[in-house]
């Protein structure tokens, strides 16, 4: 068995450089050449961490606090700027709402489309076909272009294609609050079964409620630092406490 | 770039699902698509026709011909370069939540104009055969002229998608540089047409003729001409077949072309998702 964390990060960081005046035009480019100006932001700042086999960990922290950073290095949309990222095992993202999928398609046409965009053969999403429209309760919706979905059955099509690439490691961006209540639920039963399998996830939620519910472990990412780390409700507590002492903070300025 | 490479490779089916996409987007799951498509070379042939004969009766038999074989891989041309700024920004949400080779995007876009030549060029073989014009063994030669005049759209479209991603006002630029570029490359006239020239004095003609050729898309099209068409005369021009050098030339910055936007592409991929 192998004994390696599923997630090692090693001191990363992460900077963005924020330009003053956005450089979005060729002819601003050549005008501004001598005078570019930036300012770096750094978006994560030495985080060390590392994530068992099988543990769910939930990421909390204010907006802006480098959440999202931390999950675009876990799922290889940006390269660490120092530091190490290990990740092992096959990655999953579960999007956002419809993205990856066309209006114009038809449901089983975007299955297929979006499953290998998560790194899928091809062949390997055709033999899922019928369990992943079965799964998103979506039979009758097959051969219709995805333009006549709600946004609800347009979410369970997406969360189903990525319960199907059946990754080692799950990472959630603040999905689970769309979707009805029913659905809500559905995902959540999924999350357990894939906790109860011995596989990792990793998610990032606003949501005490589900962060309660679902994690085993919480990590406070506080401008770009990890703040707190340890058992769900100790940090949530923490975390909870600087919240409310923030907005009495405000509220009397 | 082996390694991007190996990774691209790994990904072969999302290159190929994207291309079914394009094409089942652009075809709207109908044949009646690609005859929409046709619609528009086929008008500007009609009309280039028309004005060639009759208004300013250039006097080269079967002249829609000629402009046709040439219309069909600028179309090739243009439409890939267009595609390619769109490739990437279009998807550009998913971009800043999914890992997976961002080149996928510019090359399945690229294919996809190369499957419309190939569509195009087969109703245009239909369309040879109804004239009369001999099957020819010089139609084999067809698909290498096709692979390298491939290699140097995908190398453009990758120079082109990386700089839209970061540039808004890229597509203007494109727009009007392949406007330009129309005229530098042997569409409503005939390359030889610099070499019988009366209008050009006599020692330049050939130098002329020799930086011309720097440009291999003329020398694609040319390609293009003298493989499926045959010779023509008239107006006082023959007919100059092609020289191996400028063949060679053509073929090498294609490939050279491919490779360098291939490595530009892959220093500003990281960067996609970061973008202010």
């Amino acid at each position: 068995m192998d004994q390696s964390p599923a997630i090692r990060l090693v001191d990363l960081k992460k900077r963005f450089r924020l330009q003053h005046h956005p450089v979005t035009t060729l002819k601003a480019a050549a005008a501004n050449f001598w005078k570019r100006r930036w300012e770096d932001l750094w978006a994560l700042n030495g985080v060390t961490l590392d994530v068992g086999r099988g543990q769910t960990l939930a990421v909390i922290g204010r907006n802006g606090s480098g959440k999202s950073t931390l999950l675009g290095l876990l799922g290889r949309v940006y390269l660490p700027t120092s530091g190490l990222v290990e990740v092992n095992g096959r990655v999953a993202a579960l999007l956002e709402l419809g993205a990856g999928f066309h209006p114009d398609l038809t449901g089983e046409q975007n299955v297929l489309l979006n499953g290998v965009i998560l790194g899928m053969r091809e062949r390997e999403v055709r033999g899922h076909l019928d369990p992943i429209i079965r799964y998103a309760e979506l039979e009758h919706f097959r051969d219709a272009p995805l333009r006549s979905y709600s946004a609800g059955m347009i979410m369970r099509l997406g969360f189903s294609v990525a319960v199907f690439t059946d990754p080692e490691i799950l990472l959630i961006d603040e999905v689970l609050a769309v979707g009805d209540e029913a659905f809500q639920r559905k995902c959540l039963k999924e999350i357990r079964r894939f906790q109860d399998s011995g596989r990792t996830i990793v998610f990032v939620s606003h949501d005490i409620d589900t962060v309660r519910e679902v994690a085993g472990r919480v990590v406070w990412i506080h401008e770009g630092s990890v703040r707190a780390d340890g058992a769900t409700e100790q940090v949530l507590g923490e975390y909870l406490d600087f919240a409310a002492q923030q907005a009495a903070a405000e509220a009397q300025a | 770039m082996l390694g991007d490479l190996k990774e691209l490779w790994n990904y072969r089916d999302l290159v190929k699902s994207l291309v079914v996409r394009d094409l089942t987007v652009r075809y709207k799951n109908s044949v009646l698509g690609f005859f929409w498509s046709l619609a528009n070379p086929l008008v500007q042939v009609a009309t280039i026709t028309i004005i060639f004969k009759y208004v300013l009766a250039i006097g080269i038999p079967n002249y829609s011909a000629y402009v046709l074989c040439a219309f069909l891989p600028w179309m090739f041309f243009q439409l890939s370069l267009s595609d390619a700024g769109e490739s990437v920004l279009r998807q550009y949400d998913l971009l800043r939540k999914v890992y997976f080779p961002r080149e996928a995007l510019t090359i399945a876009s690229v294919i996809a104009n190369l499957i419309h030549l190939a569509l195009a060029l087969g109703v245009f073989f239909i369309y040879l055969l109804a004239l009369g014009v001999a099957v020819e063994p010089g139609w084999l030669l067809l698909p290498v002229c096709v692979l390298f005049n491939f290699f140097l759209v995908l190398g453009l479209a990758f120079f082109v998608s990386a700089l839209s991603v970061f540039y808004e006002d890229m597509r203007y630029l494109v727009n009007v540089a392949t406007n330009l570029f129309f005229y530098c490359c042997p569409i409503i006239y005939v390359s030889e047409q610099i070499l019988f020239s009366s209008k050009i004095p006599a020692g330049l003609r050939e130098r002329i003729w020799e930086v011309y050729h720097w440009n291999p898309m003329a020398t694609f099209i040319e390609g293009y001409r003298q493989l499926l068409l045959p010779r023509f005369t008239g107006a006082g021009i023959t007919d100059v077949p092609l020289d191996w050098r400028h063949i060679a030339l053509a073929g090498v910055v294609s490939f050279v072309l491919m490779v360098a936007g291939y490595a530009f592409f892959n220093s500003r991929k990281w960067r996609f998702a970061e973008r202010s």
